[in-house]
């Protein structure tokens, strides 16, 4: 328990930080500090739920309906989080989750809406064809990372731009625009049918739904893959030590292809989520970048599935606490600036590291073999 | 014909510079060693800044400051990947996320939710006489950013290649432990090409938001640092490789303009989107094509350290 | 300058070059004491250092190399002309035969390590530190270097070189620092003492005796590993071998000579043509994989890029390329107590130290890291174990402690095949040996045939 404190305590101090800055930024920029308060009250009590509220009147609705809104944020940052986590874990920086979601999204808009299939089944079928849509995404990447040495940074970024021109400036507005229903013109694609919607798991009002339960889950197989079975075991030692896990009989291009395609298929995931749960098709644009956020979800839970689900979790509840916020004029991407400025404090491990144990962090092995010249 | 060549000629000039200045930003912080895919930040935040401060003073003033602004924003970055040795992607992408939503928090806390109010934009200046002659008019009328992007691209070239502090940069982006031998002074030099790349990306926000348009805009750039990052790889993180990738793409990006303004219909033979997204794929093939023979500095990504034993 | 590995030479040198500040003492120049901000004020007072891993830029030229830091400009522009001109003169002043406008990546080990010396030269060098210079040349090479020693030393410059090859300090040097364990142990006068004097002040007391004798023991058994016209058509030939089951064969050779190579096909990390027979089965082609599962065990040359997993723990890395099986799996589930059992029990019998095995293994010292490698490629009881570079880095102690193991395994029947560019490990360990150059194998020399002077000669490619 302590050395999991321990570990985690920089991604808490970052937060922390960050939640201390915003604060004195939004304060300064009001010149009120109660307006700055209220604003994170609302913050806190949009997401969590309000609980002076439910004590007063007693009415659920006030504190499902903000669970609802939280948890379907954190689904989508959990997801894409812990595809980027799972690139890494395998080595490889997969900035594309963006690209691969899009992908997702798009298929699981095209199922939803053109495939008729029982209520039961078709959310499911509709997942698993984002999620295979995402992993053939990110699963070039992969191969273009194996056979021509083409670093997956650069690649993915231009797969990312890729995919949302195609699929926003093209398909959603051209051949898969929806069909107008009389005057009305539907930015769009068509709407999923009804069968196609992920099940609510309450019935009052509250958005949340089967999207938040089926990621936790997939983080604790991820956790249990990682930690318990051999196939993760040689998955990270393809991403601490890739040259030794070769010499050591790991067939590492394998482990990278089925890595990046997991990767892919968790973002793509996230697509579906997203499609399925709460916008019910392709909207002229996807609006927020969570592709892009599950890096910062990734790394402030430090890669590890279950940091990965807390810290979605988190910033699931501010981001939900966000719309609130905007009733005091403060905008709604608040909660995403104290996330990236969270996100810069946790890049800075070796700050931390020198803090936190009294003396500078040693450098990592290649390195110190190599300056040891 | 001849008209919509100079339309595409002149549209690209105006496009072009906030690009051109990007593209190079990210060779200089690159070939000294730094990766910086933060470059789309950079641009928000001089971009912002530019526009923000052309409020109150002249315009080329603001834009100096917006440079200024850049500059300051990558000395996070600097400060990040030289000193504390943090992951360069990670730095990078983590200024991104708070260029775009602490920009947006700026914005709406002074000017309201999309833009900002209009200003003066930079002057333009015409050629007399040459502005009458056709095609040649095309290269009137476009503000001094214009010229100084392709006047940069050619300096930064000399400067590389011919240069004392352009052969130390080289030697700290291939191999700094051997330059740190010799006297360079690597953690120096550093941050005064990654700071200089914010500067320089700085400059393209604010050919955005003074020259392109008269205004800073929501979701300005809007995806053109990344743009300019493929422009870099594009051109194989030479100066005049990634003037003439980003130029190109430019030119990319005014036909796609020009189509959709002149013929409405070519669109439904040529989608925009896909027009959109063929400078991304030109640029993957090219990697691909590349494969490990990419001329990426070696050192790149790499954190120095003086003191290590 | 003498001292083993982890000495302090490599570390007091950088202190001289102004790579590093001192905590305390003084350093002083002609009799002015000096203190140095960083390297250019080293250079600036006349100090050059040639690097033990050279300080040089690969995609430069020769002529940029060198002097780089202090260009040639002309109206604020680099001369290259100028530059070219200048290297050329010292060149020719100094007598070293080099093309300033050749980029150094094209360049032998042996030019590139030339183009160090002119670096310091040009730099107006009067004080020399050469770092383990004749660490990877062959011995024609370093009696080349020797003899430029000299002649620098002759024209006055003073000259520090560092090695831990007692018999070339003895033929360089005037006067000898030996150095233990960041200490001063000694200082004797070249002329005033002998190699095994030496050897007892590096490493103190009797730990001296240099290589353990032979000793008797059983002849070679079948051939184990048997390799006939290997060819990758880029850095190895036509390449034929036998390794017999209780016998060690050495490979000796000069670095960049195709065993790096042949040592990666050999455990199928690199894909050649021509046929590999490990006990008698076709195996060329397999994986790392297959390899081992039939019997190949593998210590390769850069650990921390080939044998550990840095970050990962000390018994996670005993397990590697044995972690699919039992005691370290069940199915496809980790065992960690029979994990962490065996690995115990692995750093007990081994002294590995510390005796964690929860410790991340980039913690431990580079003898003990070497150590966890070996128990593990031996632990897996392989019948044919290839070898490279096993005791690169490592103090005399460790050194001694990995031949013993490497011996004790051949002694149970085991065929080793040990590539290594320290000519005197090969000849220490070997009953028979191979020189490889430019990627071909000479014929076999056995024991008796082993002559020093003849294998350098072979290793530079005359027969």
């Amino acid at each position: 328990m302590k050395r999991v404190f321990h570990g985690a305590l920089p991604s808490l101090l970052s937060i922390a930080l960050a939640l201390a800055i915003c604060f004195v930024a939004l304060a300064l920029s009001r010149s009120d500090v109660h307006l700055a308060t209220d604003a994170y009250a609302q913050m806190i009590f949009g997401g969590v739920g309000d609980f002076p509220s439910f004590t007063e009147s007693g009415r659920w609705g006030v504190l499902t309906r903000p669970w609802g809104e939280s948890t379907s944020r954190a689904a989508l940052l959990l997801l894409t989080g812990l595809s980027v986590a799972v690139a890494f874990s395998v080595g490889l920086f997969n900035i594309g989750a963006q690209g691969q979601m899009t992908v997702g999204a798009l298929l699981a808009a095209v199922v939803g809406a053109h495939v008729s299939l029982p209520a039961g089944i078709h959310p499911l079928v509709g997942l698993l064809c984002a999620a295979l849509a995402g992993a053939a995404y990110g699963s070039i990447a992969a191969v273009l990372k194996v056979r021509r040495g083409v670093h997956e940074v650069i690649s993915t970024i231009m797969l990312n731009w890729i995919a949302v021109n195609l699929i926003e400036n093209w398909l959603v507005t051209g051949p898969l625009r929806a069909h107008s229903e009389g005057t009305v013109s539907i930015a769009g694609t068509d709407q999923i049918l009804p069968t196609a919607e992920l099940p609510r798991l309450l019935s009052d009002g509250s958005r949340i739904h089967l999207g938040f339960p089926i990621a936790v889950l997939i983080a604790l197989a991820l956790w249990a893959w990682l930690s318990r079975l051999r196939h993760g075991f040689e998955t990270r030692a393809v991403g601490l030590g890739p040259e030794a896990a070769r010499t050591a009989g790991i067939p590492v291009e394998r482990r990278i292809y089925q890595a990046m395609a997991l990767s892919g298929a968790l973002a793509g995931l996230a697509g579906g989520v997203l499609v399925l749960g709460t916008e019910f098709r392709f909207p002229a644009v996807l609006g927020a970048p969570y592709g892009f956020d599950g890096i910062a979800i990734a790394l402030i839970g430090q890669n590890h599935p279950i940091g990965v689900a807390v810290s979605a979790l988190f910033f699931g509840i501010l981001r939900a606490g966000g719309t609130r916020m905007q009733l005091l004029g403060v905008h709604k991407s608040f909660p995403e600036l104290i996330q990236g400025l969270a996100l810069l404090f946790v890049a800075a491990r070796y700050v931390w590291r020198k803090l936190l144990s009294g003396r500078a962090a040693r450098p990592s092995p290649r390195s110190s073999e190599v300056q040891r010249a | 014909m001849l008209e919509l060549l100079e339309a595409l000629v002149w549209s690209t000039l105006e496009f072009a510079p906030a690009l051109i200045f990007a593209a190079l930003g990210a060779v200089l912080s690159e070939r000294s060693g730094t990766v910086n895919v933060g470059v789309e930040g950079m641009m928000r935040v001089g971009a912002f800044a530019a526009a923000a401060f052309a409020l109150v003073m002249p315009t080329p003033l603001a834009v100096l400051l917006g440079m200024a602004a850049g500059a300051l924003f990558a000395a996070i970055h600097a400060v990040l990947c030289i000193s504390w040795r943090s992951d360069q992607v990670i730095s990078g992408m983590a200024l991104n996320l708070v260029a775009l939503a602490g920009i947006t928090f700026l914005l709406e806390s002074m000017f309201g939710p999309s833009t900002s109010p209009s200003i003066a934009q930079l002057g333009r200046s015409g050629f007399g006489p040459l502005a009458q002659v056709p095609l040649l008019r095309a290269l009137s009328g476009h503000t001094a950013l214009t010229w100084l992007a392709a006047v940069l691209a050619l300096a930064f070239h000399l400067v590389l290649g011919r240069t004392p502090v352009g052969l130390r940069i080289r030697a700290v982006g291939e191999k700094p432990s051997a330059a740190a031998t010799v006297g360079v002074d690597v953690i120096r030099l550093r941050y005064l090409c990654v700071i200089g790349s914010g500067a320089l990306a700085g400059l393209g926000g604010a050919a955005l938001s003074t020259a392109t348009l008269d205004r800073f805009e929501h979701n300005m750039p809007a995806g053109l640092g990344f743009m300019a990052v493929a422009a870099m790889v594009f051109g194989r993180w030479s100066p005049l490789g990634a003037f003439g990738a980003a130029a190109f793409f430019a030119f990319g990006r005014a036909v796609q303009i020009g189509l959709e303004s002149s013929f409405p219909s070519v669109s439904d033979v040529v989608p925009k989107g896909v027009l959109l997204a063929l400078p991304y794929f030109l640029t993957l093939v090219v990697l691909t094509l590349q494969g490990k023979k990419s001329r990426a500095p070696a050192a790149l990504g790499t954190p120095w350290e003086p003191e290590a034993r | 300058m003498v001292g083993e590995n982890g000495a302090g030479k490599s570390t007091l040198m950088n202190v001289l070059s102004g790579l590093y500040r001192p905590d305390a003492g003084e350093v002083w120049i002609d009799g002015t004491q000096v203190h140095f901000r960083g390297p250019g004020d080293a250079i600036r007072r006349g100090i050059g250092m040639v690097h033990q891993h050279f300080m040089l830029v690969p995609p430069l030229t020769v002529a940029e190399n060198v002097v780089l830091g202090r260009e040639p400009t002309r109206r604020g522009l680099l001369d290259l002309e100028a530059a070219v001109d200048q290297v050329g003169e010292t060149c020719r002043r100094f007598g070293f035969k080099l093309d300033p406008r050749a980029r150094v990546e094209d360049l032998s080990v042996g030019s590139q390590q030339k183009v160090e010396i002119v670096k310091a030269l040009h730099r107006g060098a009067q004080v020399l530190i050469l770092d383990e210079p004749t660490a990877v040349l062959t011995p024609q090479e370093a009696d080349e270097l020797v003899a430029v020693t000299r002649s620098l030393a002759a024209d006055g410059h003073t000259v520090v070189f560092i090695s831990h090859k007692l018999r070339e300090v003895l033929s360089v040097a005037e006067r000898i620092v030996v150095l233990r364990r960041g200490r001063k142990a000694a200082e004797v006068r070249a002329s005033e003492t002998t190699a095994e004097a030496l050897a007892e002040l590096m490493v103190g007391e009797s730990n001296a005796a240099k290589v353990a004798s032979q000793g008797a023991r059983a002849p070679a058994g079948p051939v184990a590993l048997r390799g006939e016209a290997i060819d990758d058509g880029v850095a190895v030939h036509g390449v034929s071998f036998t390794v017999r089951a209780g016998e060690i064969v050495g490979i000796a050779g000069v670095d960049g000579n195709g065993q790096r190579e042949l040592a990666e096909i050999l455990t199928g990390l690199r894909p050649a043509s021509g046929s590999l027979r490990l006990m008698d089965t076709e195996v060329l082609g397999a994986s790392p994989g297959e390899l081992r599962a039939r019997g190949l065990g593998h210590v390769p040359e850069d650990r921390l890029l080939r044998a550990i997993v840095g970050p990962m723990s000390v018994e996670e890395n005993l397990a590697l390329g044995r972690h699919g099986r039992p005691p370290f799996a069940r199915g496809p589930f980790i065992d960690f107590s029979g994990r962490r059992a065996h690995a115990a029990s692995l750093l007990e019998s081994w002294d590995v130290r510390p005796r964690d095995p929860s410790q991340r293994i980039a913690a431990l010292s580079g003898g003990n890291q070497q150590k966890a490698v070996l128990a593990r490629e031996l632990d897996a009881d392989p019948k044919v174990l290839v070898v490279v570079q096993p005791t690169r880095g490592l103090d005399i102690a460790a050194v001694r402690s990995v031949h013993e193991r490497l011996r004790a395994h051949r002694d149970r029947g085991a065929a080793i095949l040990l590539v290594s560019l320290d000519l005197d490990e090969v000849l220490a360990l070997s009953d028979r040996l191979y020189v490889i150059f430019g990627g071909r194998l000479s014929v076999e020399l056995a024991r008796e045939d082993f002559d020093e002077r003849r294998i350098g000669r072979m290793m530079l490619g005359a027969t």
